[in-house]
C-alpha cells in the first residue's frame, strides 16, 4: 500500500489547488486599499458585466446571511481587561487594515474572476490609521472598535513567587529592553479550500488546507447559522501550516458563495494575499527589569510586554491568548524568586495576530534568554556559567516553576555541556580574540530553552481535546484516525510507529487516515501532536491489542498470554505451528465462522469489535493548573561573522543539542529541528512586515519578503538526549517549537556578542544589514 | 485571443489550443492536468512551479505558453518511469529531504538540471545550495535536501539514472 510520502514525491499530492467538482466555480476576493476607512458603497456593476462572473458578494451579503464570528478564547477576570469586538467574516461599514477583504468576486473561471476584481468599484472615506502599538495605546489615538474605550484589548497581569522579596535582596537591578518585528510563517502553499453545498440534504462540506478541521466546523457552522451536524470539514494534503491554517475567516465567504450560487466554489490564494491579509506574529516590546545577585544567581522579573495584535484577536484567530504564555514563560528552566508580569495586547490598523510556531511562550523566552545574557556580561560571567548556576537540576524533576507550569523532566547540565563540546566554543573564542586584532567581528551565541507543550487551558478552543480510534478491517489492515492533521510533520510516521510498535506490525500493515471534522480534537498545535493525540492512539492501540490477543487466544485454543505478534503475524510462543497472518484473522472474526464462531463471554461482553475509540487528558495538567504537559529542552550554539561595513551576518557554526523525551521517529524530529532553525534565522536575519506610517504594508511579496533560501541556510549540527516525559502515553514530548525559539534568540545574541567592541545592543529583530549598520552608526555618533 | 501551441511535455507530444495570455503554469495544470505543477507566489520568487524547459529550470508562472511553442518540458511526472519513481525521488523520500511536499516537484526539478549539469564533475555542497537558491523551502531548513541531491548524483555516477 503506499504510503503519503511515496505518493506526493511522485507528484501524486492533492492539494487544495488540485481539487474540482462538476459546475465549480472560482472566488477572488478585492481588498482594501486603505488602513482604515469607512466603506461608503461598493459598485458592482462593471464588474458584473465581466463574462464568466456569475455572484460578487459584498459586506452587505455576508452581514444579511451569517453571523458574527464566534468568539474562540474569552478570560474574564475583574483584573484583567479582555474586550471582544462584533466581527463578520467581510465588513459592511469599516476596513481595519490595508487589504482587508471587501468583496468577493465568482466567475466561472479564475481569470474572469480576477479581472472582474479589478473592476469592482469601492467608495472609501478614509481614517486616520494607527501603525504602533505603543501609539494606539495613547489617549486620542485612532480607534478601531467604536464601542471599546481606547486599543487596549488585553491587559494581564501575572504574579509568580514573591517578587517584592525577589528584589529586596537583588545586590543589582538591571533594566532591560527587547523587541521583536512583525513576521509571517508563510508556508509555500497558501490557503485554500473548495466549498460545495447539498441543497437537497442542506449539507456543507468543505476540503481544503485545514489544520484543525473539528475547530474549523464549529466556527464556520456557527458563523453560517449551520448545525454542525450539517457540515463536514476535510483536510487534503496540506502544504505546510506551521500554526497559521488553524483559525478559519475567509473560508465563511467561500461557504457562503457555495450556498448563495448552490455551485461548488474554489478559493486559492495567490502568496502575496497570505502576506498581506494572512496571520502575522511576534511583533512585542517589552520592557522591565531584573533583579540579580552579583554571583550570578538570578532572583526576580518585573516586566511589561506590548503585543501588535493588528486588529482584534479573538474572533478572526486566537492570538489574544497568546498573551497568556508570552507573559508567563519567562522562567524558562531556572530558579526564581518570583516576577510580575504585565502582557499587554493593542489593537492597531494591520492584518490580525494568529498563530506561529511558538505562539506565545516564544517570546517570552527569548525575552529572559537575551537578558540572562546581557546579565552575563554586565556580571563577567560566560553565558554557559550563569546558566549552570541558575539551572533546574535533574534530581528536581517533576518541578513547579513558579509560573505553574509542572516540567516532566530534563537534564538541563547536560544538554548545554553537550552542545559546548560540539561546538567545540573554546576555539571559536579564541578565533574571536584574533579575529578582532585583524578587523574581523566573530560572535558567539549561547541559547538554553524549554518548550512547553501541548497547552489545554479553559474557556476556550483549546481545552484539551484528542480522539483517536484504531480498527482492524477484515482484510487485515489497521486504520488510524484521529485528529493530528498531516501538514508534513510527520504525524502520519509517528501514528505508523507507535501502531507498529503496540501491535507487532509492519508499516505495510497501517493506514493513517486522512483528518476530518468527525475526529473530536484541537489538532496539531502547540506541538501537541506527540503527547495528545499520539497517546489517544496508542491507547486504542494498547486496547485493540488485548482484544486481538484475546480473540487469537480462542482460535488457537491456548491463553491470550501465549500469544504473540511480530511483524503482522499473529503467533503462539508455546507452539511455533501456529501462526496465522492479519488477514487470515479479520477474515475468522468477521466472516469465516465470524461472531458465531467466539465463545459467548466474548459475544456477551460485546467485545468482539477489532476497533478501539479513545480519548486521552493529561496527568498533570488539572492537579497543578499547569497549561502544559511535556517540556522538551534544548540548546543552541551559534558562531557568526558580522562585516561591519556591510552590516552582513553570515552563519559560521551551528549547534543544536535536543531533548524530546523518547524519540518516536529520528528523521521526523530531524526534520522538524532543520525547519524551525531555518525559520528562527529568518527572523533574526531578514524577516519583517513594514507598515508605512499611512499603513499600507511596504513589503507584500516573497521578493520583499525575505526567507532564508539553501544559500542562507546553515549546516546544522544535531545531538539528542532523550529523558523521558512520565506524563505522556509513549514518552515523548510534543516538539518543533524550541528550534524556532532557540535559534533566533542565539543568532541575535550572537551578533550582539560580534559587536560587542562596538558596544551594541541588539535589542530589535531582525538584525539585517541596514540594522547592523544603523546600530554602529548610532554608537559611533553617541562617542563623538 | 486564442493560439495553437505544439509541447512535447514528459515525453509526449500534444497539440493544444490556448488563450495568448495563459502562462505555461496553466496550460500544464489546467489543459493536461499536471498538478505536480505547484502554483504560490506566481511571480517567480518561490519555484514552486519550476519545471524544465528544453533542459533548463524556468519559473512556469513567468513563461507565456505561446512562447513555449515547440519546447520539450520535463515535470515532475515525467520522471517517473513505467510506474517506478525516479532514484532521485527515492533519494527524497530516503534522507526525508521532503516534509510537507509542496516546495518538493520543482525542488526535484532544479536538482535533476543540476545533476544532469553537472555530470562527470565534482558537486560540492555549496553548489548545491546555490543551484537550488530559487526554490524555497519553508519546512525543511533544507539540510536534508542537500543530502539528499548528493544521493542523486550518486546514483547518477553508479548509472542508477533517467
Amino acid at each position: 500500500m503506499e504510503n503519503r510520502e511515496n505518493r506526493l514525491i511522485a507528484g501524486k499530492g492533492q492539494f487544495a489547488d488540485d481539487l474540482a467538482l462538476p459546475g465549480m466555480l472560482h472566488l477572488v476576493f478585492v481588498g482594501s486599499p486603505h488602513a482604515h476607512a469607512r466603506i461608503l458603497n461598493v459598485d458592482t456593476r462593471a464588474a458584473l458585466a465581466v463574462p464568466g462572473v456569475v455572484r460578487i458578494i459584498t459586506g452587505d451579503d455576508v452581514k444579511r446571511h451569517t453571523q458574527p464570528l464566534p468568539v474562540q478564547a474569552n478570560f474574564k477576570r475583574p483584573d484583567w481587561t479582555w474586550r471582544l469586538a462584533k466581527v463578520y467574516a467581510m465588513p459592511a461599514d469599516k476596513v481595519r487594515w490595508f487589504g482587508e477583504p471587501v468583496a468577493a468576486v465568482v466567475a466561472e473561471d479564475e481569470t474572469a474572476a480576477r479581472r472582474a476584481a479589478d473592476k469592482v468599484v469601492v467608495d472609501y472615506e478614509p481614517l486616520p490609521a494607527v501603525v504602533d502599538a505603543r501609539e494606539a495605546l495613547k489617549p486620542g489615538a485612532p480607534k478601531l472598535y467604536d464601542d471599546w474605550e481606547d486599543n487596549k484589548q488585553v491587559h494581564l497581569k501575572f504574579d509568580f513567587g514573591d517578587p517584592a522579596a525577589a528584589f529586596a535582596a537583588a545586590d543589582r537591578v538591571i533594566k532591560v529592553r527587547h523587541s521583536e518585528g512583525r513576521v509571517t510563517g508563510l508556508p509555500i502553499e497558501p490557503r485554500g479550500c473548495l466549498a460545495a453545498w447539498d441543497a437537497k440534504r442542506e449539507q456543507l462540506e468543505l476540503w481544503g488546507s485545514f489544520q484543525t478541521p473539528y475547530l474549523a466546523r464549529h466556527n464556520l457552522a456557527a458563523a453560517l447559522g449551520l448545525p454542525e451536524v450539517r457540515v463536514k470539514v476535510n483536510a487534503v494534503d496540506i502544504g505546510g501550516a506551521f500554526g497559521l491554517k488553524i483559525h478559519v475567516w475567509k473560508e465563511n465567504v467561500v461557504a457562503l458563495a457555495a450556498m448563495l450560487t448552490g455551485r461548488p466554489v474554489k478559493w486559492f490564494e495567490p502568496l502575496r494575499d497570505f502576506i498581506v491579509t494572512g496571520p502575522h506574529q511576534r511583533d512585542v516590546f517589552w520592557e522591565g527589569e531584573v533583579a540579580v545577585k552579583n554571583d550570578g544567581t538570578l532572583l526576580g522579573l518585573r516586566a511589561t510586554v506590548i503585543h501588535d495584535l493588528g486588529v482584534e484577536s479573538t474572533n478572526k484567530g486566537i492570538a489574544a491568548l497568546s498573551i497568556f504564555p508570552a507573559s508567563s514563560s519567562p522562567p524558562n528552566m531556572y530558579h526564581w524568586q518570583g516576577m510580575h508580569i504585565e502582557g499587554i495586547g493593542a489593537v492597531t490598523n494591520k492584518s490580525f495576530y494568529c498563530a506561529y510556531r511558538g505562539y506565545g511562550k516564544d517570546k517570552g523566552l527569548k525575552f529572559i534568554e537575551s537578558v540572562i545574557n546581557r546579565i552575563a556580561r554586565a556580571l563577567n560571567l560566560t553565558p554557559e556559567e550563569i546558566r549552570f548556576k541558575n539551572f533546574i537540576q535533574p534530581d528536581e524533576f517533576p518541578f513547579h516553576q513558579i509560573n505553574n507550569y509542572i516540567m516532566d523532566s530534563g537534564d538541563y547540565p547536560a544538554t548545554l555541556n553537550k552542545a559546548l563540546k560540539m561546538a567545540d566554543v573554546k576555539y571559536w573564542r579564541a578565533q574571536q580574540k584574533e579575529g578582532r586584532n585583524n578587523g574581523s567581528y566573530i560572535g558567539v551565541g549561547i541559547v538554553t530553552t524549554i518548550e512547553p507543550a501541548g497547552v489545554a487551558v479553559p474557556n476556550c478552543q483549546m481545552g484539551g481535546l484528542t480522539q483517536a480510534r484504531v480498527q482492524m478491517t477484515p482484510d487485515g489492515t489497521l486504520t488510524v484516525d484521529s485528529d493530528r492533521t498531516e501538514i508534513g510533520q510527520g504525524s502520519e510516521i509517528s501514528h505508523t510507529s507507535i501502531v507498529c510498535d503496540i501491535l507487532g506490525c509492519r508499516p505495510e500493515n497501517v493506514y493513517v487516515r486522512p483528518v476530518t471534522s468527525e475526529w473530536i480534537g484541537q489538532g496539531p498545535l502547540s506541538s501537541r501532536g506527540a503527547v495528545w493525540p499520539a497517546s489517544a492512539v496508542a491507547k486504542a492501540a494498547k486496547e485493540l491489542r488485548r482484544k486481538i490477543e484475546r480473540l487469537a487466544a480462542h482460535f488457537f485454543k491456548t491463553s491470550p498470554e501465549d500469544v504473540e505478534i511480530e511483524a503482522g503475524v499473529i503467533c503462539v510462543r508455546s507452539d511455533s505451528e501456529k501462526k496465522m497472518d492479519f488477514r487470515e484473522f479479520a477474515d475468522k472474526a468477521f466472516f469465516f465462522p465470524g461472531p458465531r464462531g467466539l465463545p459467548p463471554e466474548v459475544l456477551l461482553a460485546h467485545d468482539h469489535l477489532l476497533d478501539v475509540t479513545a480519548t486521552w487528558y493529561s496527568p498533570n495538567t488539572p492537579e497543578g493548573g499547569s497549561s502544559y504537559t511535556t517540556f522538551c529542552s534544548s540548546a543552541d550554539v551559534a558562531v557568526v561573522q558580522v562585516d561591519p561595513e556591510t552590516g552582513v551576518t553570515g552563519i559560521l557554526k551551528y549547534v543544536h543539542v535536543h531533548d524530546a523525551g523518547k524519540v518516536i521517529s529520528h528523521k521526523v524530529i530531524d526534520g522538524q529541528i532543520h525547519g524551525g532553525i531555518v525559520q528562527g534565522i529568518g527572523e533574526a536575519l531578514t524577516e519583517k512586515l513594514s507598515y508605512g506610517t499611512d499603513g499600507r504594508l511596504l513589503n507584500t511579496s516573497a521578493a520583499e519578503y525575505l526567507m532564508p533560501t539553501a544559500v542562507e541556510a546553515p549546516d546544522i549540527e544535531i545531538a539528542h538526549l532523550e529523558t523521558y516525559s512520565p506524563f505522556s502515553e509513549t514518552g515523548s514530548k510534543g516538539m518543533g517549537e524550541a528550534p524556532i525559539i532557540g535559534s533566533k534568540a542565539v543568532v541575535l545574541t550572537a551578533v550582539e556578542d560580534a559587536l560587542a567592541p562596538f558596544g551594541i545592543e541588539v535589542d530589535d529583530a531582525p538584525a539585517t544589514p541596514e540594522r547592523v549598520l544603523q546600530w554602529i552608526n548610532a554608537r559611533q555618533a553617541e562617542k563623538k | 485571443m486564442k493560439v495553437a501551441i505544439h509541447l512535447t511535455v514528459n515525453h509526449k507530444e500534444y497539440h493544444l489550443t490556448i488563450d495568448a495570455q495563459a502562462t505555461l503554469l496553466e496550460v500544464l495544470r489546467r489543459e493536461l492536468s499536471l498538478q505536480s505543477v505547484h502554483r504560490s507566489c506566481e511571480e517567480g520568487e518561490c519555484g514552486a512551479c519550476t519545471v524544465l524547459l528544453n533542459g533548463e529550470p524556468v519559473n512556469s508562472c513567468l513563461v507565456l505558453a505561446a512562447g513555449a511553442d515547440g519546447a520539450e518540458v520535463l515535470t515532475a511526472e515525467g520522471l517517473v518511469r513505467d510506474g517506478r519513481r525516479h532514484p532521485l525521488m527515492d533519494a527524497f523520500v530516503d534522507l526525508h529531504g521532503m516534509q510537507c511536499g509542496y516546495c518538493t516537484p520543482g525542488m526535484l526539478m532544479s536538482a535533476y538540471a543540476l545533476i544532469e549539469k553537472t555530470a562527470g564533475q565534482p558537486l560540492n555542497d555549496d553548489q548545491i545550495r546555490k543551484g537550488i537558491e530559487g526554490n524555497l523551502c519553508r519546512c525543511t531548513g533544507y539540510v536534508n535536501i542537500v543530502k539528499a541531491v548528493q544521493a542523486g548524483k550518486a546514483a547518477r555516477e553508479a548509472g542508477n539514472w533517467w
